[in-house]
């Protein structure tokens, strides 16, 4: 029989391992949180390995910073100019929420394109994270998409004819050009409707999709894991002098048994 | 014999796997804590960037990081110059280099277009195992290349200051010569707006332009019609039985005036 278990265990497992476990057996997220965070990662990890997560960051400030921004915010041609007024001039600490918002999705872009540049640098989206690199340049895209998107929002000068000449190079387009001119505008007009519809993209359709994305590429990235700099002396996955270890690890690599691989 | 791709790259990833469980560290702690004090440094940099944005600025006058908002929209404006966020600078300045209309289509979708395949394919096209930059001569000169020419395209969209109206409105003293309402200030303000309210997505006027969608060439428009039936034109087109054309009425009764007396001006008889 097992050994008995002090008061301290006892209370312990009724109050934290008992939930924990109910949870688990239903959904399997207490599994899925270890097999996230209790995983190994090549040891010469380091800095720049970092960028993806600091990216993660950043676009996490922009949804929380949007999401009160967009509680006092009036998508109406109206009142959007004044309502940014009032949030920057008015609420108490509005125009830092406004202020990390605009900036947060500059450094937002940033990161993106340092995080990419590191990922190309390392040639990490080589197999087999073909489709890492694909849900990452998808990502860029709909990064990109919402800083076009969210400039229109203040409806002020720079915000409207930015969008202007935005829709007119849409309408260059062949073929889709006009057509989707048209549905960017919303009517020739660039007005409420415009707004209400760029709003929607903004900080729905988009930010969904980026959700969406987020998820598949950290998937993705904890089931195959990130590469070691390329130039490292013990980086995981090197090419042995002989074919199988010797010395204190013979024995220890058994080639082409894990995972699928035959 | 050598073995065929899919296998080696199979081996090679196993390997990796091995090494990784072997001799590799917990992600948690010790990722997660360079990954955590990075997250850090980044809300502060935001939060410094936002910090100095509201001191420095004060409503629409700019400070070292630019005004808090400009003046409200006013789609009324004409000599408004245009200014996308900075990330799209290097496209904004690619259409300074391109010919409206003929290849500006080059800029707006023909490169953007192929960078994104090609960063797509990217994985596809470049399959070798390969990941020492020093090994991949091709791959890193591309990319130096890219980011140099993005550089600078950036750094011209970013300084470049003349109207944009994507390139339009220069050629309006031109229109105005040609068709001899050079006197009448408000044919040549009509004509800036037509330059830059996207009237040349469809219709052509003496060469600029699109002609797409059925829209007629503009260049002789003041024969067929009046100035006030081009107001009214322009106020619902679809009294014309016009369908394609939306309503400009946005644009106010005053610069509709403007826009029908440039039209009105532009007659065949030059001059
Ligand atoms: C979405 C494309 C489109 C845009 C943008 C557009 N038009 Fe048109 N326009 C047309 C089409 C198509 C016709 C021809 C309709 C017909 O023949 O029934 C037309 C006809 C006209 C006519 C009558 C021409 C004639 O000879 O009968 C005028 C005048 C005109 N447009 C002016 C303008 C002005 C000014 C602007 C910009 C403020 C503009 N259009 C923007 C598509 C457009
Ligand atoms: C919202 C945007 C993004 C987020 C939140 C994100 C997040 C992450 C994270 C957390 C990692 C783990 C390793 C690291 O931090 O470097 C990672 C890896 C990776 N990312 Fe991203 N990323 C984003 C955009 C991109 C983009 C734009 C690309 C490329 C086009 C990309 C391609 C990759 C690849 C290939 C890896 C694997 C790297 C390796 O194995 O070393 N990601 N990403």
């Amino acid at each position: 029989m097992a050994k008995r278990k002090t008061r301290r265990q006892q209370i312990v497992d009724l109050a934290v391992l008992a939930p924990l476990d109910w949870i688990d057996e239903r959904t399997g997220a207490v599994r899925g949180t270890k097999w996230f965070l209790f995983r190994n990662v090549p040891r010469d990890v380091s800095w720049a390995q970092t960028l993806g997560f600091a990216t993660l960051i950043a676009f996490l400030t922009q949804t929380l910073t949007g999401a009160i921004l967009a509680m006092y915010y009036k998508p109406d041609p109206n009142s959007a100019y004044e309502s940014i007024e009032h949030i920057t001039n008015d609420l108490t600490l509005g125009w830092l929420v406004r202020g990390m918002h605009r900036w947060g999705a500059s450094v937002f872009v940033i990161l993106l394109f340092l995080h990419m540049g590191r990922v190309f640098l390392f040639g990490a989206y080589k197999y087999p994270r073909e489709l890492q690199w694909i849900t990452g340049v998808l990502l860029l895209a709909t990064g990109m998409l919402m800083g076009f998107t969210g400039y229109l929002l203040p409806w002020d000068q720079t915000a409207y004819w930015a969008t202007v000449v935005g829709i007119n190079l849409n309408g260059t387009a062949p073929f889709a050009g006009p057509w989707l001119a048209q549905f960017l505008s919303s009517g020739p007009e660039i007005g409420g409707d415009t707004l209400a519809k760029w709003y929607a993209l903004h900080m729905l359709l988009l930010p969904g999709a980026i959700f969406a994305l987020i998820g598949v590429h950290l998937y993705l990235v904890t089931r195959l894991g990130v590469v070691s700099p390329p130039w490292s002396k013990e980086q995981a996955g090197r090419e042995r002098p002989v074919a199988e270890p010797t010395g204190a690890r013979a024995g220890l690599v058994r080639r082409g048994t894990e995972g699928g691989a035959k | 014999m050598a073995r065929d791709r899919g296998e080696q790259n199979r081996e090679w990833y196993a390997t990796y796997k091995d090494d990784v469980k072997k001799e590799g560290k917990g992600f948690f702690p010790y990722a997660m804590l360079h990954d955590t004090i990075m997250g850090f440094v980044v809300v502060l940099v935001i939060i410094g960037l936002a910090i100095i944005w509201y001191w420095d600025a004060d409503g629409v006058e700019p400070g070292v990081l630019g005004p808090l908002y400009t003046e409200p929209a006013d789609p009324g404006t004409t000599d408004f110059v245009p200014r996308p966020d900075w990330y799209f600078y290097f496209l904004f300045y690619l259409l300074r280099i391109f010919e409206w209309p003929e290849t500006v289509v080059i800029a707006t979708v023909g490169i953007p277009t192929v960078l994104l395949i090609l960063l797509l394919g990217l994985p596809f096209y470049d399959r070798s195992r390969e990941r020492r930059p020093s090994r991949r001569p091709v791959a890193m000169i591309a990319a130096v290349l890219t980011v140099i020419s993005m550089g600078v395209l950036t750094y011209k969209g970013a300084t470049a200051t003349e109207a944009l109206g994507s390139e339009l409105i220069v050629l309006v003293p031109e229109w105005a010569e040609e068709k001899g309402f050079a006197d009448n200030d408000n044919a040549v303000e009509g004509a800036r707006l037509f330059a830059v309210s996207g009237c040349l997505n469809c219709h052509i006027y003496l060469g600029s332009g699109v002609g797409a969608l059925g829209a007629p060439d503009l260049s002789d428009v003041g024969d067929r019609y009046d100035q006030e039936t081009l107001v009214r034109y322009l106020t619902n087109p679809a009294e014309f039985g016009n369908t394609v054309m939306g309503s400009y009425a946005y644009l106010g009764q005053e610069n509709l005036n403007k826009l029908a007396t440039f039209l009105d001006a532009s007659t065949s008889d030059d001059g």
